[in-house]
This record gives structure tokens, C-alpha cells and sequence, in this order.
């Protein structure tokens, strides 16, 4: 037998055990403790202040309950959310008007707030006013979903709210279950709001005032944040208590040491190793791995299709023809995702899903035709920009581009540029092109495309405009008709295929590397770990 | 007393004369900042569906929107009143932070320092009298691999022996192991608080998370410490004063030790108050290998989202540590040659 650290350790506490009886206890409190390591910083309680992290999403997950909540489905070695399968959450139950335009949502009874005031619907109301009033990040996204006015939240009884909507709108649903649309304790809020923060953000930024799974025991942003189960809770799948009755999430900066703490199982989980590591990992199977595409996002190089030579479509199909795809998915993920790439279709996508893999392929001959057909026989000068934060994926990736485009004649400076730095151009439009990541909350295809390829805004990465798919995005929304909705959104996938404003590379993996006793894992689509799915043994 | 006056008088004047110096770091980084190409509002502005409204919201609410000339004069009152401004990237406020995680950088420096020093003199004077035996040229591989290595490659190389392989060392992540329970904060300092609670365990567990980290920074710092000693020890050990004292018939211990090592100090202060102001700003990347949650990497942090205001207050805070540094060495000067503050 080797002598560890640990061993000594679980034999020094055997001992004590022995001696004072507790050492089950001990042993017991372990397994229903589970420690995750994660390189990054939960900086807010409340996620609807601006500049909240994604980190703060996950937390407020727990700490907060919302009306509704999307379902699971299982998937190999785990589970996926399910957005067609909504459940009651806050609310025990709820039903929507023959019309669409009047959600019911009925409260459950025995609901308490972390103080142990019962939940009511004015709390509701409260919490919905809130979201479409204050200024946060809570206002825009309700928005989507046709929520705009505290005068569509209507108080039926103690324990029914109302909240209708002037047409029907296929997201409004939806939008009640994203990790914004939090249930506040109004009473306890409105102590601490003030005449200038009516909706007292400033202290929720430090404080919670919710009646979620988890209470928080110990909050030290960037260092740790320690979680305690609410016994009280009922709103979960069939009313039961999540498993883990403790939850300590710490931040340890660097990728290698977490995967090593995970591997010598003194950590449980974590879903941010690096993508390199992954792989010797599983060889060595001393953890279990769960990897699932991400299928509400996608990798891609944008065009500023507003900028020369890119505002040209022959451009932008002549470099989608030059790209070393399938390189580029070796070198850049190892191959850990699932290909946006090399479809059969020609005219019209054979599903009405987004994404799905675009009719592009490596084809050197084709991109020569068309730079030619388009006025650049010799190719052109050109950059390629991407985060130094996600260089480990992106510089390969950039290096074998830089090759390829080469030998079109396209010469191509590689720009690697702090974060912020990159961010802030891309904002601005200011990048010709470059490679980044996308990923919507409400993976409905017209709701993406119209996130990503309409509009003046920051997620227009290609700066599209498109008269054509403004319109059908616009409408889509409010399509009832499920062949009329399929047929928009099959024609909205064929006009990115035609004009190319970005090309899709890949949906990388999410990967969960966890302790083998862990199970329950489900990928959600705010990219962090419900603690609430998880159990032990 | 005239030497404890010549010193009080010496603090004075320094600490006078380094309020411009002062002045001129919180100016120049709070332009250095605003010249950098990112822009805080945008890279924080990131949800799902952050547009120009979010964007513009941060930086209203940053006072970002105002002229850069507007910006500064606030931000000096705001230093005038001790409010460093808030971070975004972890929520609270900089001086709040700082204030928590300078003892851990402190402590983890200290202790580092101390290591080396027990290290290096005693090789630096070993490798002097011993000039150029196999010693001095073992003491001068030892050195030269000691500030080759980078220390995020030594630190990871000692966890991967240490905690991976071996499993003698407690996890590299952070202060103290997760499991055990911190003492109550009194000076932020966990080996000091622990001792002032009586609480052994939790001393343990925090002198042993010190370890690691701590013999990666002592590895880098051996070198210059130790050549000093040497080069020092030798130009002394060559002077008259010394074949004086053998002359006379002092012991070897006595000449060495007393009249040979206190002179050939000097230097080797100097070079330790830039090792130890280096240390504290320089040790980045030992606390991101090891989780230590000090004030560099929480700098670094920022400084990589463009977030303004823990930048400036950490260019502040180590501006006053160096000041402080430089004090200190100054009055230790004043200790081991009296000469030094007569005048």
C-alpha cells in the first residue's frame, strides 16, 4: 500500500473517529459536499445589474426561482435542456388561452421565501414590474418575448398572476424560464429600496432576497462561494430536495491545476479545463467525461459585410471555399464537437434547424473563380483578428487559415488582441474579419438569426441587412402556423447559405469532467452547471 | 539618540518627498489606462442580449461618458477620500479587495523572502570563502537554474511532483485547505490570525499551503541574493581591515562573521528591498498556478478586462509599498553602518 497524504489523513481520521463517533458524520458531509472548480468570478448577486458575469447566471439559478422552468432530455452519459417541454417552477401550475395571449400561472401553496414568508402573487408582480421597468438587463430580454409593461401582469387572487400579451408571441413563454426572469421576496426588497433605486438594486447586488434551492453561506467573489441547500425548498421536479447539501465553487486560476485536482479526486467538477487536456483525461479514465456540442451556439468567422472587399457576396463565398475546415476542426478542438460544415444541400436546407451544417467545403479551384469573378484575380490584402482569451483554439486555427487563403492569393495578418481591446472593436465594427463564438438563450431558429444576422446592434457580427430575412425574422416570431414558421425558417437558413455573411465553422463541445461517483449532469443553455440536477453515487 | 534622530529626520524628509512622486503614478496611470484601445463598458456589456443601451449604461454609470479632464479630477477627489472606486470584475469595491488580499500577497512574499535569505547568504558567504572550489560552482548552477526557470514552470512542475504524483503537498488552491475552517480575521495575516485564535490545526494547514508557493518564488529570487552575498563577502574578505583582524589573531568564525559579513551587508539590502518590491508585484503568476488570492493576480485580472479602477489602486498601493520598501531600507542602512545617517 502507498503511503499518500490521504491515506494518512483518512487514517489519522479514523482515529478520531474512533474516539469521538462523528468520524461518519465527517465522511458523510464529504459526499454531500460538492467542490467545483472554475477559472472564473461570480461579481454579482443580482444578474440583472449590467456587467454581471455568466458565472452570476449559474449562481442566481439557485438562489432564485423563476414561474416556469425548461424541461431535460437525456442524452448519452448525461442530459440536454429542452425548451419544448416547459414545467412549472414558482408556479405549481400553469395554462395558456385558446387565443395565446393570456398565460395563468398558478402558485404553489406551500412556497417560502428564504426568510419563511409565504410566496404571493404580489411578490410575482412585483418581480415582473421590476424586470420590465428598471433599468437591467432583465428589461431587454423580456422584451423579446412581448413583455414590456407592468400593466400585462394582472394579480387574480393571493395565488394566481395573469400575464397577457397583445399577439400571440411563440417566445413569451420562454422568456419566464431564462436565468433573468428571477421571483423577488418583495417585502423584504422593498425595506431596503430607496427613492433613487425604487427597485433596490443596490443592495441586491450584495444581498439576495430569494426562496431558491441553495442559500449562500459564504460569498468572496474570486475567491469562493459557498452554497447550503434550503431544506424548505419545494419547487423542484416533483417537489424533491436537491441531493448535494453543499456546494462549494472556488476559483482556481489555472486550467492544469484543476483538471489535476479533479483527476486525484479532491475536486468533483468542473466544466472550464482546457481542450487540450481533455483527451489524456479520459485515456486515463479516473474521471468521467460528459461532452455534449453546444446546440444553442456556434463557432464562426465573420465578414464585415459593409466593409470592402467583404461587402461583396462573391467575396465572402470565394474564402468560405478556401477555408481548411476540416484542419481547422482537428488543430483548433481536437475534433470535440460536431461540424457546421460540408452539407449536401444546394438551394433550401433539408431541416428548418439552426444550426445546421452550411453547404461549404474546401474547394481552392472554386474560390479562385469566383475572387476572379469578382474583380481579385490576385487576391488582396486582408486581416484576421481574434481574443488573446481564447487563443489556445484560435491560433492554430488562424495559422492554418493564413495557409490556406495564401495559396487563393488572399494574404492575411494575424491580429491576437486583449479582450477588452477586441471587444470593443468588434462593437464598433471595425474588424474586417475574424473568428468568434455565438450562442442564443432561446435556441429557436428565427430568434437566433435574428439575434446574429438583422439589426444595428452588437450581435450582428457581420453587420448584415438583409431585406429579405429582416422580414422573415420579423414575422416568424409571431407565426403560429408551425408549416409556415418550418418554410420561414427554411428559406431564412438558404439566404445565409447564399450570401455567406459569416461562415459557420463548428459547435464546439461542452465538456463536464467530473468525479466518476457524480451523475445527474445536464448542459444547459447559459453555459453553467445546475447543481440542483446533480447527485452522488 | 542622535542615531534615532538622524533617522526620524531621514523619514520625514522621504516621506515628503515622495508625495509628487505619488501624485505623478495616480496621474499617469489614470491616462495610461485611458489611452489602452478597450473599452470596460463593452467587454463587461456581455449578456445574451447586451446592446448600445447596455453598453451606454455601464459607462454612465462608470462616468465613463464624461471628458477625460472631468474624469480625473473625480477620480482624485475620490482618492483624496480614500474610495478607490468599485470593480467589475469582482463586484466590490477596490479598496475593499485590496484590502483583503494584500496579506496574502504580504504573507506569501515574507515568508518567500525569507527562505531565499536563509538560503542565499549562508551560500553566498560559503561560495566567498570557497572561491571557485566545486562549492562555488555548484552554489553558481544552483543560482543559474533558480532564475532560468520561469516560476509558473516550476511551480507547476513542484505541484505535479508534490500534490500530483507524490501527494505530500495539500491541493495548490489557495490560502488554506477548503475543508478547514479560517481562523477570524485580526491582522488578514492567516499564520499570525491563527496563532492569535490558538488554533494549531488551521496554522498547519496554512503553513502548509504556504510550501509550495512559497519555494517557487524563494528558487527565483536565490540568484541575485546569493551572487551578492558572494561578490560582496569577496571584495570585503580582500580588504585591509580583515587581514587586520587575522593579523591579530582573531578567530576565522570571528573575522568572517562579525567583521567581514557586516560590511559586506550593505549591498545586500539594497538588493533585498528591490527583490522584495519586485516579489510583490512581479509574483503573478505564483498566484495564478497556486490560486493565491493576492493582489497581482487580481490586478492582472483587471487589467485584461480594462477594468480602471483596481489597476490604478493597485499602481497606488505598490507606488506606497515601494516608498515604504525604500524607507525601510533606509533605516536598516542607518543599523548595519552607522556612517550612513550621520549627516
Amino acid at each position: 500500500m502507498k503511503i499518500t497524504r490521504r491515506v494518512v489523513f483518512a487514517g489519522s481520521t479514523a482515529l478520531v473517529a474512533a474516539g469521538l463517533g462523528n468520524g461518519e458524520a465527517m465522511a458523510q458531509s464529504r459526499a454531500e459536499t460538492l467542490r467545483q472548480v472554475t477559472g472564473n468570478t461570480i461579481n454579482t448577486l443580482d444578474l440583472t445589474m449590467p456587467g454581471s458575469t455568466r458565472e452570476s447566471f449559474g449562481l442566481s439559478m439557485h438562489i432564485y426561482d423563476r414561474l416556469v422552468a425548461f424541461g431535460r432530455k437525456p442524452v448519452p452519459g448525461g442530459h440536454v435542456f429542452d425548451q419544448a417541454n416547459i414545467r412549472g417552477e414558482l408556479a405549481e401550475s400553469y395554462t395558456i388561452s385558446p387565443d395565446g395571449l393570456r398565460f395563468t400561472f398558478k402558485l404553489r401553496r406551500d412556497a417560502k421565501w428564504h426568510d419563511g414568508s409565504p410566496v404571493t402573487a404580489a411578490d410575482v408582480k412585483w418581480s415582473l414590474d421590476r424586470h420590465v421597468t428598471a433599468n437591467s438587463l432583465a428589461k431587454a430580454q423580456l422584451q423579446i418575448g412581448s413583455l414590456v409593461s407592468p400593466e400585462q401582469f394582472k394579480v387574480i387572487d393571493p395565488m394566481t398572476i395573469e400575464v397577457s400579451i397583445e399577439k400571440p408571441d411563440r417566445l413569451s413563454l420562454m422568456d419566464l424560464c431564462v436565468p433573468y426572469a428571477i421571483m423577488i421576496n418583495s417585502t423584504l426588497a422593498k425595506k431596503h429600496a430607496t427613492p433613487e433605486d425604487p427597485w433596490a438594486q443596490v443592495w441586491m447586488r450584495e444581498n439576495t432576497a430569494g426562496g431558491g434551492a441553495y442559500t449562500i453561506e459564504t460569498f468572496k467573489p474570486g475567491e469562493q462561494v459557498v452554497l447550503r441547500r434550503n431544506d424548505a425548498w419545494k419547487c423542484g421536479v416533483d417537489g424533491k430536495l436537491p441531493f448535494f447539501r453543499r456546494i462549494i465553487c472556488q476559483t482556481v486560476p489555472e486550467a492544469a491545476t484543476r483538471a489535476n485536482l479533479i483527476e486525484r479526486g479532491d475536486a468533483d467538477l468542473s466544466i472550464d479545463l482546457s481542450a487540450s487536456d481533455i483527451p489524456g483525461l479520459q485515456q486515463r479514465g479516473r474521471v468521467k467525461v460528459f461532452s455534449v456540442p453546444i446546440t444553442n451556439g456556434f463557432t464562426h468567422v465573420a465578414f464585415n459585410s459593409r466593409m470592402a472587399p467583404y461587402d461583396n457576396p462573391k467575396v465572402r463565398k470565394a474564402l468560405a471555399a478556401a477555408m481548411p475546415y476540416e484542419d481547422m476542426f482537428q488543430a483548433s478542438i481536437f475534433g470535440r464537437g460536431a461540424r457546421l460544415f460540408g452539407g449536401t444541400w444546394t438551394d433550401a436546407p433539408p431541416t428548418p434547424a439552426f444550426p445546421q451544417p452550411m453547404p461549404h467545403k474546401t474547394d481552392l479551384a472554386l474560390a479562385k473563380t469566383l475572387l476572379a469573378e469578382a474583380g481579385f484575380p490576385n487576391g488582396f490584402k486582408t486581416t484576421f483578428s481574434f481574443s488573446a482569451g481564447l487563443a489556445a483554439t484560435n491560433e492554430p486555427l488562424a495559422a492554418l487559415l493564413k495557409e490556406s487563403f495564401a495559396k487563393v492569393g488572399v494574404e492575411v495578418e494575424i491580429q491576437k488582441m486583449p479582450d477588452a481591446q477586441f471587444n470593443t472593436l468588434q462593437a464598433e465594427k471595425r474588424l474586417p474579419m475574424f473568428v468568434d463564438g455565438a450562442t442564443a438563450w432561446l435556441p429557436e431558429p428565427d430568434y437566433f438569426l435574428r439575434l446574429y444576422f438583422t439589426r444595428d446592434q452588437r450581435w450582428n457580427f457581420s453587420n448584415f441587412n438583409n431585406a429579405e430575412l429582416n422580414a422573415l425574422t420579423e414575422a416568424a416570431q409571431f407565426e403560429q402556423d408551425k408549416a409556415k414558421y418550418d418554410a420561414a425558417c427554411t428559406r431564412m437558413i438558404a439566404i445565409l447559405g447564399e450570401q455567406v455573411p459569416e461562415v459557420l465553422l463548428w459547435q464546439p463541445n461542452h465538456e463536464a469532467v467530473m468525479a466518476p461517483t457524480i451523475s445527474g449532469y445536464t448542459y444547459w443553455y447559459y453555459r453553467q452547471i445546475d447543481f440542483r440536477d446533480l447527485v452522488r453515487g | 539618540m542622535v542615531l534615532l534622530r538622524g533617522i526620524g529626520k531621514r523619514v520625514g524628509l522621504r516621506l515628503l518627498a515622495a508625495l509628487p512622486a505619488l501624485f505623478g503614478v495616480v496621474v499617469l496611470t489614470f491616462l495610461l489606462m485611458r489611452v489602452l484601445p478597450g473599452d470596460p463598458a463593452v467587454f463587461f456589456a456581455s449578456g445574451p442580449n447586451a446592446g448600445q443601451e447596455e453598453i451606454e449604461m455601464i459607462r454612465r454609470e462608470l462616468g465613463l461618458d464624461q471628458p477625460i479632464p472631468v474624469q480625473l479630477l473625480r477620480y482624485l477627489g475620490d482618492v483624496g477620500h480614500g474610495n478607490l472606486g468599485r470593480s467589475l470584475t469582482t463586484g466590490q469595491p477596490v479598496l475593499a479587495d485590496l484590502r483583503n488580499r494584500l496579506p496574502a500577497s504580504l504573507e506569501l512574499t515574507f515568508t518567500a523572502l525569507l527562505l531565499a535569505l536563509s538560503f542565499a547568504i549562508p551560500l553566498g558567504i560559503l561560495a566567498a570563502l570557497a572561491q571557485n572550489s566545486p562549492l562555488d560552482h555548484g552554489v553558481r548552477l544552483l543560482c543559474t537554474l533558480g532564475v532560468c526557470v520561469p516560476t509558473f514552470v516550476s511551480g507547476l512542475l513542484l505541484i505535479y511532483a508534490f500534490y500530483f504524483l507524490l501527494g505530500w503537498a495539500p491541493d495548490p488552491t489557495g490560502r488554506i485547505d477548503i475543508f478547514a475552517s479560517q481562523p477570524p480575521t485580526v491582522t488578514g495575516f492567516l499564520l499570525v490570525d491563527s496563532l492569535i485564535a490558538g488554533d494549531l490545526e488551521a496554522f498547519g494547514a496554512a503553513a502548509g499551503q504556504l510550501v509550495l508557493p512559497a519555494c517557487t518564488m524563494a528558487l527565483f529570487v536565490l540568484a541575485p541574493l546569493a551572487r551578492m552575498t558572494r561578490a560582496s563577502m569577496l571584495a570585503v574578505l580582500s580588504s585591509d581591515f580583515i587581514r587586520t583582524g587575522e593579523a591579530l589573531g582573531l578567530s576565522r568564525k570571528r573575522v568572517v562573521l562579525i567583521y567581514a559579513l557586516r560590511n559586506a551587508l550593505l549591498p545586500v539590502i539594497t538588493i533585498m528591498g528591490i527583490v522584495f518590491s519586485t516579489m510583490l508585484g512581479a509574483n503573478v503568476l505564483v498566484e495564478k498556478v497556486f490560486s493565491w488570492p493576492g493582489v497581482a493576480s487580481y490586478a492582472l485580472d483587471a487589467l485584461l478586462a480594462s477594468d480602471y479602477a483596481p489597476v490604478q489602486g493597485f499602481v497606488l498601493l505598490m507606488a506606497l509599498i515601494f516608498v515604504a520598501v525604500n524607507l525601510t531600507v533606509d533605516v536598516l542602512y542607518g543599523l548595519a553602518d552607522p556612517r550612513v545617517s550621520i549627516g
